[in-house]
């Protein structure tokens, strides 16, 4: 019996759109890198936070990284939907235009 | 086939896709209005339904038949508009420019400001800013997804109007007096015409 299936080598195959592999445990998601649609930076008053990790429990994206004493934001992958700086209890958590800084945590060379 | 002249529309998904897609849809209409071919399409590979998620809208204009009718993307964009400044941080919008093109941005900083995030300034020939929410504040935001379907506020009211104005006057790919009789914010596209800052590399 003939073989009629097309056989498209993997490079030539379209794009999947907004299909992204899971991640595995303990590690990142390098297909989706989210951190260039950010339009507002959290930043975290360090004077003010309690660490109470309210910040931690919320986030979509799980960028905020907890340490021994202090709370970062993962700027690689934080898309700065602000839900952060709203359920702070304290108001520890500021929100400032990107364009602001000078630093650029994500360059993507193109989307997909 | 002659030249085919290609515009990029960057912006934030949901929240700037249909102001987005008016400045695709202004500019090639305003070019079809001149005799030119023109196509003027979205990008589907893009996640348009996703907030804030970066979206391209397209557009094409040429002298002669635009015969490149199934590719899907402007690979080698000569006029690239930012809705959303933020964008030339996080990603390579002037990928696959050529030389001698313009970056259109829609903000209130300077070009200077715009430029020191972009790390290979060669292919760039012009940086314009203009304020478009300081001209026209009004953003519609509507949810008839990326095709178009339904346009109840009208083409080229909000700050659509006012970035096709701008790239009209920056690149010279359409003349201001038809793309005037294309937007229904006329008034917006005539004051950025003339407000835009300009600056030459």
């Amino acid at each position: 019996m003939r073989d009629y299936t097309v056989k498209i080598p993997k490079e030539k195959l379209l794009p999947e759109a907004g299909i992204v592999k899971s991640p595995l445990p303990n590690s990142e998601q390098p297909d989706m890198i989210t951190g260039g649609w950010r339009i507002l930076r959290p930043v975290i008053d360090k004077e003010k936070c309690t660490m109470c990790k309210t910040c931690w429990i919320f986030c979509p994206d799980g960028s905020i990284e907890i340490t021994e004493n202090e709370v970062r934001v993962n700027l690689k992958y934080c898309k700065g939907c602000g839900i952060c700086a709203n359920v702070c209890p304290v108001g520890a958590i500021d929100r400032v235009p990107e364009l602001d800084f000078d630093d650029v945590p994500v360059r993507l060379e193109k989307l997909f | 086939m002659g030249k085919v002249q290609e515009i990029t529309v960057w912006a934030s998904g949901v929240v700037q896709d249909k102001e987005a897609r008016d400045v695709a849809q202004c500019l090639a209409a305003a070019a079809a209005k001149e005799g030119k071919f023109v196509q003027g399409f979205d990008n589907y590979v893009d996640l348009p339904d996703r907030v804030n998620v970066p979206v391209r809208k397209y557009a094409r204009i040429s002298d002669s038949e635009i015969e490149e009718k199934y590719l899907y993307e402007n690979y080698n964009p000569e006029i690239v508009i930012l809705v959303e400044p933020t964008l030339v941080k996080g990603i390579n919008v002037l990928r696959g420019m050529k030389g001698g093109g313009c970056l259109i941005v829609n903000t209130g900083r300077s070009p200077e400001e715009i430029l020191k995030f972009i790390p290979d300034k060669k292919p760039l020939k012009k940086v314009a800013c203009v304020d478009a929410m300081g001209i026209c504040p009004k953003a519609v935001i509507d949810f008839s997804g990326s095709e178009g379907a339904a346009d109840a506020a009208g083409v080229g009211i909000g700050i659509g109007a006012v970035l096709a104005g701008a790239a009209a006057k920056v690149s010279g790919c359409v003349n201001i007096d038809s793309l005037m009789a294309v937007v229904t914010n006329a008034e917006a596209a005539r004051r950025a015409f003339e407000e835009v800052v300009i600056k030459q590399l």
